[in-house]
């Protein structure tokens, strides 16, 4: 990208870089978040005590299934770009900030594959893991 | 402010320094960092501010916990039985607290942020009332939650 072409709409500069993207996914991710947090709270009251026979019965509702990936997905989506904001204030060495921002990324990732993938698991009512995972 | 003897290894020049005290622009230049926590007089917006991140860090740790617990549903009775009786201790439930204060105050300060993206409540009373109502919503929330699951008999110490 060049540095010496400014753009502008309405007699305002356009970003020359990343523009207002973060800016607008922040903001997308939180609306988002609202609701799903306060159900998430909800469904924490009702697991509560709940034990593991009442967790699974928890599961066998899809609605509740979906309702948790999508939560655990838009929460990693936020937390990743919240914890990016943290390192980028604090960690001027580029290669420090570099590394723990890939560091970081790979943690979201780690855990929004293995939260899908045992969310799918409870949903569907498979035995337990190993369950033919290299037992 | 006065000038304090550089720490350690910094340097004068603004080009090298890793003290932090500078920090280069994406176009290049290179500028002073604004004065840190230490200089400013406390306030309730600035205490709002740095509650906001710390929650939101401590949160992060919560979605690790999250993805444990169903981890250990995935693995059956015997290693949910495991993980129940680390996070049913008092050490575990008063780390579910935690998590629920934090939560309860992220949200709050969250749609406090939102309400100030819309251009509302900006002025200096309004700012206040919002940081100082999200810390009550948060701690009132958060206490009625858990006096709720303990009166109700879902969580016993």
């Amino acid at each position: 990208m060049s540095h010496g072409t400014k753009s502008y709409i309405k007699g305002v500069k356009v970003s020359e870089r990343h523009g207002a993207g973060e800016w607008v996914q922040e903001r997308l991710s939180s609306l988002i978040l609202v609701p799903l947090t306060l159900w998430g709270l909800w469904s924490g009251w009702t697991l509560s005590g709940a034990g593991y026979d009442g967790a699974l019965a928890w599961f066998g509702s899809p609605l509740n299934a979906i309702l948790l990936a999508v939560t655990l997905l838009v929460s990693l989506w936020h937390m990743n770009m919240g914890l990016k904001v943290i390192v980028d204030d604090y960690i001027h060495r580029p290669a420090s900030r570099n590394t723990l921002l890939g560091l970081i990324g790979l943690l979201c990732v780690i855990l929004a594959a293995a939260g899908v993938f045992f969310i799918v698991r409870l949903a569907l009512g498979s035995a337990p893991l190993p369950a033919g995972f290299g037992a | 402010m006065s000038t304090s003897p550089l720490p350690g290894d910094a340097s004068n020049d603004p080009a090298d320094d890793q003290s932090g005290r500078f920090v280069r622009q994406p176009n290049g230049r290179v500028r002073p960092l604004s004065p840190h926590l230490q200089v400013w007089r406390w306030h309730v917006t600035m205490l709002g501010s740095i509650l906001h991140r710390i929650t939101g860090g401590a949160l992060a740790g919560g979605a690790v916990l999250i993805v444990l617990w169903l981890l250990a549903l995935a693995f059956g009775p015997d290693a949910y039985a495991t993980f129940t009786g680390w996070m049913g201790s008092p050490v575990g439930l008063l780390i579910w607290f935690g998590l629920t204060l934090c939560l309860a105050y992220h949200l709050a300060a969250g749609v406090r942020h939102l309400i100030w993206d819309m251009g509302e409540g900006l002025t200096p009373k309004s700012a206040n009332a919002l940081a100082t109502g999200s810390i009550v919503f948060g701690v009132v929330v958060s206490v009625a939650f858990w006096a709720g699951l303990f009166m109700t008999g879902r969580v016993v110490l």
